[in-house]
């Protein structure tokens, strides 16, 4: 199974669900399929890891990267750069937003609400069910709540992050499937793709899941590791 | 419960649940503001108590308060913030009062900026407030260690009456790792009654304990100061820790580093050693009390030709390294502030080029 996303995708989710590695791994793979590809930085609210942090990467994969002013890269301010509202009016082929952690984070989408036409628009909550708050199918109901009333706007589908970053498991892989699948079930929205890390994929066979697979190489690395080479 | 993942700040925050801690008051503050965040909304969970404080300097006061009241109390804060609660710390740790204080650390000096540092190393050691006293300072390298150091301060406060800082470099809070939590804390603290304010009717006492820091008579100021050093020696005596690394080995190099910046350092070493450079590490777990013997045993070892001690700071840890070889090796600092943090490409080119320049 194909991942197949187009025009614009919105990553949301709670803290740390993994939504900036899953913006850039899924930037990157679908750069690599042909599409064009756009992707921008709305994350308000985090000081750390951000999707800013792997910007040499995307640029050199030819990715169009909409950040805010250089200058401003790491004022504790939440810049929203002017760009995105014309990112979003003419988008790319596939254009992601990558938006900040929780309702907090989902906020800006609001202040955007007038850019988004009628047009091809999904919003997609990220899952990580190894994560506080979202343990349980309730908690991401919850959060999936949160996130619609600060953004004023529906969450459409989902994307399953099931990991303990080097230390996931195929295990935690399966579990994780299996939980995000019954989310799906439960809420009516789409699973539209599951994470595997990088180092699992040989070991995973993707024929067992009923929704597509994202190979993840871990992009946001404390100063002692060494990000594997994505450039396309 | 099995591993959970969490950024630091989080398990920060969790951690002193279980330590048993339900009151918290704090200021945001990046990058740790994410402690509030998550308290804020556990805390009621568990019939705890978070205050948002005007200031850093009331969240002091307010700290003073409730463990002069014999509760357990905490507060998280990054630099700037720490060094308004510096007045109030001073206070606390005269009056003898137990409390926990989290600095995550951003760069300095003055207002700075958001990204990791370990520049209040001279802070949180040698004082921050005024007179004579001492903090016991913690610093983890990794969540887990965060989780487990939370964990202990407390009871570790309890047991001296005293403040205990957890000192954590900017990544440390804001990053993301597998953490497994130990079981809560059952004890409360055992001899509260004989000193805090815990009221006549609780206590079927006819004295009063009184939680001052006020001493018009030098003569009794003097007392408090030897009473107080005496604690501190009884400290640096029972209560260091550190952790080593490639130290099995006939290293020709030690490095001292702590927090994160020692994971930088492994990575660093490993690469050393691949090339046939054997570097040891002495990573201090507590920086008050300091290592000192320890690190003076390890620099001892025939193999060892002299110290570097790296930092996220200018060289203020090194006057520790110094201090505590007694002039028997070469010491030498390397490190970077402001935010920046050396990559171990960078360590290895310090390390490599300052042992040709002393020893080769």
């Amino acid at each position: 199974m194909e991942i197949n996303l187009n025009a614009i995708v919105i990553i949301c989710g709670n803290y740390g669900s993994g939504k900036t590695e899953v913006a850039i791994n899924l930037a990157i793979s679908q750069k690599k399929k042909g599409l064009d590809v756009a992707i921008a930085d709305l994350d308000l609210v985090n000081p750390y890891f951000r999707t800013r942090e792997a910007r040499n990467l995307l640029r050199e994969s030819g990715i169009n990267l909409i950040l805010p002013p250089e200058k401003y890269m790491h004022a504790d301010l939440p810049i929203l750069a002017p760009e995105v509202s014309g990112a979003i009016k003419n988008p790319a082929e596939l254009t992601i937003l990558d938006v900040g952690g929780d309702n907090a984070g989902a906020m800006v989408l609001a202040a955007l609400a007038d850019s988004f036409s009628i047009g091809n628009v999904k919003t997609l909550q990220v899952v990580n069910p190894n994560r506080p708050n979202t343990q349980t199918i309730d908690g991401c109901f919850k959060m999936k709540a949160q996130i619609e009333a600060a953004s004023n706007m529906s969450v459409t589908g989902i994307i399953g992050n099931a990991n303990l970053m080097e230390e996931t498991t195929t295990e935690h892989i399966i579990e994780g499937h299996a939980f995000v699948k019954e989310f799906s079930e439960k809420s009516g929205m789409a699973l539209e793709f599951i994470t595997v890390p990088s180092f699992l994929s040989e070991e995973i066979d993707s024929s067992d899941f009923s929704c597509p697979v994202l190979e993840i190489s871990r992009q946001l690395v404390p100063p002692w590791k060494t990000a594997a080479d994505l450039k396309v | 419960m099995g591993k959970i993942l969490m950024k630091g700040n989080e398990a920060i925050g969790e951690a002193a649940i279980r330590a048993g801690c339900l009151n918290y008051f704090a200021y945001p503050i990046t990058p740790q503001s994410e402690v509030a965040e998550y308290l804020s909304k556990r805390l009621p969970e568990v019939d705890g108590v978070f205050l948002q404080a005007e200031s850093e300097v009331a969240v002091a006061y307010m700290i003073f308060g409730a463990s002069g009241a014999g509760e357990r109390v905490f507060t998280t804060s990054s630099s700037p913030g720490i060094s308004l609660m510096c007045e109030g710390l001073s206070y606390v740790a005269c009056a003898e009062c137990p409390a926990v204080y989290v600095n995550i650390i951003r760069g300095g000096p003055g207002l700075g900026g958001i990204l990791p540092s370990q520049a209040d190393y001279f802070q949180a050691t040698k004082g921050g407030g005024h007179g004579d006293y001492r903090l016991i300072v913690m610093a983890p390298d990794t969540v887990q260690e965060a989780v487990e150091m939370v964990m202990r301060a407390f009871p570790l406060a309890e047991k001296y009456r005293n403040p205990v800082m957890i000192l954590g470099d900017g990544l440390i809070g804001q990053m993301m790792e597998p953490v497994e939590f130990p079981d809560h804390l059952k004890t409360e603290p055992s001899n509260k009654n004989d000193w805090a304010t815990t009221g006549m009717d609780t206590r079927k006492s006819k004295t009063k304990n009184i939680v001052k820091s006020l001493f018009l008579d030098p003569a009794e100021l003097y007392k408090k100061n030897i009473i107080l050093k005496e604690k501190y020696d009884i400290i640096k005596e029972e209560e260091v820790m550190y952790d080593t690394y490639n130290m099995d080995v006939d290293y020709k190099m030690l490095i001292v580093s702590y927090g994160t910046m020692s994971r930088v350092c492994s990575t660093a070493i490993d690469l050393m050693k691949a090339d046939g450079f054997e570097v040891g590490m002495l990573r201090p777990q507590t920086l008050f009390p300091f290592p000192e013997k320890e690190i003076f045993a390890a620099a001892q070892k025939e193999s060892v030709k002299m110290l570097a001690s790296i930092e996220m700071s200018m060289g203020q840890m090194v006057e520790d390294v110094e201090r505590s070889v007694k002039g028997t090796r070469p010491v030498e600092w390397y490190g970077k502030a402001g935010g920046e943090v050396p990559t171990p490409e960078e360590v290895i080119e310090a390390v490599t080029s300052m042992y040709n320049k002393e020893c080769a």
